[in-house]
């Protein structure tokens, strides 16, 4: 090599060695500005949780633990207890579940096995825009089209139909006002049927096609291959799924508001008007005067805020095994 | 040869009825997205005019339109996304490249989780006790940042899923072309992502558009039209709630009519968001 | 410390030629497991080197130690010497993007940066030259002259990179690792995803770069080896069994091993 190209390549290594150094730190710094976002995201939820403890502490300090255990709810004599809404918002949820699964399950199982392949995608497709539904959309449906449908069909049927039957005539009692606890369960029941039906398939999905062909090569009947194989093998997902779905239904707030009838109190009737903590919130917060109100407003805001967590960390939890199964 | 038979006809009769509930299922699914959207055509559509969207939102028992609500709506989902998205797509990154192996990513990943599916009524409260109870009042900044908080679990799942699926093998060609890791995390896994990236952004969009719980006490309404960040600011949802609750025939209609606007934003964002890309179902 | 015999011998073979590589005593880890034993040769400079062996006998791995980009993966170290002229580059002071200019690599599926032809190119010389547009249109074309794919696609150089067959699409990742002027190439069996027809091409391209460039390649397939390389290294579980000049190793190999591998007799 030549002594003047030695030169030249030697000039060139140094604008590299300049360039190179320039480089290392935007790396440094966009490294950085990636970690802190992502640490941020920690940082919101633990601000989240510390806000709530702050804004509670009046509240919980004053009343204690029987801020849970009490049943009233009086801004005038700022007597404040959570179990009205605390009731409501478990009864809600857990009558939204029970109808949501099998329903959720069933179109699942309709959309792996049953369903003509041309139809899967756009029928999948309609199940996941009703998820992306606002739910205040579902609010003002409810109350605008399904409580009238329910205070006069439905509910003076079932009220006449279990009039007699003790036990069921005091959870069906009267009379029908159209909003209440039970139309509030059923709303939210559409409203996570989505969430559960579109994990659901997706578990479904990650069932080792050879098992299910080796079950039908015995000769089982679709209903006994999904029985059988298909939903023990996807068990935890399915869970998990159910549980990602509580969460959503125990958090709902605009549908709930709209629908439950805001009544602080416990009510034997499914058919009675009551309240849930997101839809207390909702309705109570801003007009709340006093700091010992919006402080039993926010106690009200941690308490779901717990609830939630452990449930949507079940979820997650569940969901996580089965997804390292199929990863392995 | 007869109990064989006679139960074979059992089984095959019991997977009839539960193959005919499965379908029923898929028709109940079916038909209350048919009986919401009908009843909202139904109810919504009357009550479009041209006055919808040149008036404001009028006082009781008055006509008018939602001018101010759509265009607070519009703003504060723009400042949302504005200062969500960024956040979301760095901290996706650092998810999906720099951190790919580290536990902060596992911890952040099942936190973001929580955060995605946490009701959003409680984002409300954090914003409230974080700037509107410090500043003193409500306003149209605090509901941005609310929706915002809205934003980020959203764009970072799409980041990270998105980056993941970027193959490892463009990533090695561009480190072994001495390209640092930033230049490549930005010429090439941004853009092999771009689309999935973009649907997370649209999807966030599709979710705060809708959203009322988180805005209720921080950005509350206003019944006029207000282009001051630092003041309370309608919106289209929160709108909708107060006029649907009330008892004047006039303010119902636009509430439906509201809330056929947010519908069809909000499916048009979903379905474009969707046909960018075909991942979810078929795989 | 066991004196690897075939290294010896090849020093004397190759006296002549000016070492740009010498491997010292390296090792490999992934995590617990070591998959690389204790490895020395030396490459020439401005020839090609092959290295082969069974599926998992780590020539992969020690083509991705030349040029480090094993650090993109958690748990990966390497111990001992790689002297790129007779400088470590194993050194933790060596800046890893600064080795990679000089170092260059090929993969074994072609990997298209998703930009159009032309940005394919550009974006590694614009990473470190600040250069006119002209000057970066002819440093373009030349490279993709040298790749032998400029005429295929010169009238559409704005479409996708990733628009082109296999067989382009790997000329013109070759073409970009070209462009940067790096010293040395490596090639991790590049034709391996590729038919006949564009392996030959592969090859015949190859074979001209060995003028200005130290090549190293990768490969299972032997009688590409054979037909492209000056020096081969056989490889078997980690170690190097034998290195020698290309034709030596296929007519009278002094190991077992590397006779009963090249003979077909396992791998």
């Amino acid at each position: 090599m030549s002594a003047v190209s030695e030169a030249a390549t030697s000039s060139a290594m140094r604008t590299r060695e300049a360039t190179v150094r320039r480089f290392a730190v935007t790396d440094m710094v966009f490294r950085a500005a990636t970690r802190a976002s992502a640490i941020l995201v920690l940082v919101l939820l633990g601000g989240v949780a510390i806000s709530l403890i702050a804004g509670s502490w009046e509240a919980l300090s004053k009343f204690g633990i029987s801020f849970l255990t009490t049943e009233s709810w009086n801004p005038v004599t700022e007597n404040f207890g959570a179990l009205a809404p605390i009731y409501g918002t478990i009864v809600t949820s857990a009558i939204a579940i029970i109808i949501a699964v099998p329903i959720g399950i069933g179109i699942a199982v309709f959309l792996t096995e049953l369903c003509p392949r041309p139809l899967r995608r756009p029928i999948g497709i309609a199940v996941e825009l009703l998820a992306g539904i606002p739910s205040i959309i579902y609010g003002i449906w409810g109350l605008f089209v399904f409580a009238p449908f329910l205070q006069t069909t439905i509910q003076p049927f079932i009220i006449w139909l279990f009039k007699g039957i003790p036990g069921l005539n005091s959870l069906f009692a009267g009379p029908p006002y159209g909003i209440g606890l039970l139309t509030s369960s059923l709303i939210l029941a559409i409203m996570v049927l989505p969430f559960i039906t579109s994990i659901t398939k997706d578990v479904f999905d990650t069932v080792p096609a050879v098992l299910k062909e080796s079950a039908y090569g015995i000769g089982c009947t679709t209903w006994e291959v999904t029985r059988r194989v298909t939903i023990p093998y996807t068990r935890v997902g399915i869970m998990g799924g159910v549980m990602l779905g509580l969460g959503r239904a125990l958090g709902e707030t605009m549908a709930v508001t709209f629908v439950i009838g805001n009544a602080h109190r416990i009510s034997a009737s499914l058919f009675a008007p009551g309240t849930t903590i997101s839809a207390t919130i909702a309705n109570e917060f801003t007009e709340a005067d006093g700091n010992l109100y919006t402080s039993s407003l926010v106690s009200l805001g941690l308490i779901l805020f717990i609830i939630t967590f452990i449930i949507l960390a079940l979820a997650r939890y569940m969901l996580l095994r089965i997804d390292s199964r199929t990863g392995a | 040869m007869s109990t064989a038979q006679s139960l074979h006809q059992s089984r095959k009769r019991k997977n009839a009825v539960m193959m005919a509930l499965c379908v029923i299922a898929a028709g109940i699914g079916l038909a209350w997205l048919a009986l919401i959207l009908g009843a909202l055509l139904y109810k919504g559509l009357s009550g479009v005019s041209l006055a919808v969207f040149t008036q404001m939102t009028p006082p009781p028992g008055d006509a008018g339109g939602l001018l101010n609500a759509i265009y607070g709506s519009i703003v504060m989902t723009i400042i949302g996304i504005v200062v969500g998205t960024p956040i979301g797509v760095l901290a996706g990154t650092y998810m999906a490249e720099y951190g790919r192996f580290s536990r902060l990513t596992t911890i952040v990943r099942f936190i973001n989780d929580i955060l995605l599916s946490a009701p959003s009524i409680i984002v409300g409260l954090f914003v409230y006790e974080l700037l509107v109870r410090p500043m003193g009042h409500f306003s149209a900044i605090a509901g941005a940042i609310a929706l915002s908080i809205l934003v980020i679990p959203v764009v970072v799942r799409t980041t990270e899923d998105m980056l993941n699926l970027v193959p490892n093998a463009l990533r090695e060609a561009g480190t072994a072309i001495g390209a640092p890791r930033w230049v490549v995390i930005r010429s090439v896994a941004y853009r092999a992502a771009l689309s999935g990236i973009v649907t997370g952004i649209l999807l966030a969009i599709a979710r705060i558009s809708g959203e009322t719980a988180p805005l209720l006490f921080t950005a509350l309404n206003n019944q006029f039209w207000s282009s001051n960040l630092n003041a309370p600011m309608a919106s289209l949802p929160v709108t909708i709630f107060q006029f649907a609750l009330s008892p004047y025939e006039e303010w119902q209609q636009l509430a439906w009519t509201g809330a056929l606007i947010i519908t069809l934003t909000v499916l048009g964002l979903s379905i474009i968001a969707r046909s960018l890309t075909g991942r979810r179902e078929d795989r | 410390m066991k004196p690897m015999l075939s290294t010896d011998l090849n020093v004397a073979d190759t006296t002549v030629e000016k070492a740009k590589i010498e491997v010292k005593n390296l090792n490999f880890y992934y995590g617990q497991s070591k998959a690389l034993k204790d490895i020395n040769l030396s490459l020439p400079e401005r020839s090609v080197t092959a290295f082969i062996g069974p599926s998992g006998c780590g020539k992969s791995t020690l083509l991705r130690v030349l040029n480090r980009i094993y650090e993109l993966y958690p748990k990966q170290s390497a111990e001992g010497q790689v002297l790129l002229d007779g400088k470590n580059i194993l050194d933790r002071s060596q800046d890893l993007n600064l080795l990679r200019t000089k170092i260059g690599m090929v993969f074994q599926k072609p990997t298209p940066f998703p930009m159009s032809i032309y940005e394919n190119i550009a974006f590694g010389v614009r990473l470190y030259e600040k250069i006119s547009k002209a000057e970066m249109d002819s440093r373009v074309e030349s490279a993709l002259k040298r790749a032998a794919l400029w005429n295929e696609v010169k009238d559409k150089l704005n479409a996708s990179g990733q628009s082109l067959s296999g067989g382009q699409q790997q000329r013109l990742c070759i073409a970009r690792t070209v462009a940067v002027k790096p010293e040395v190439i490596l090639l991790d069996e590049p034709a391996s995803a590729l038919d006949p027809l564009s392996t030959a091409k592969i090859e015949e391209l190859i074979d001209e770069l060995q003028a200005d460039y130290t090549i190293v390649i990768v490969t299972h397939n032997m009688q590409q080896a054979a037909r492209v390389s000056r020096q081969t290294a056989f490889m078997y579980l980690g170690e190097l069994v034998e290195f020698d000049r290309t034709e030596k190793i296929f007519t009278s190999p002094r190991e077992k091993r590397t006779q009963d591998y090249i003979t077909g007799r396992f791998g």
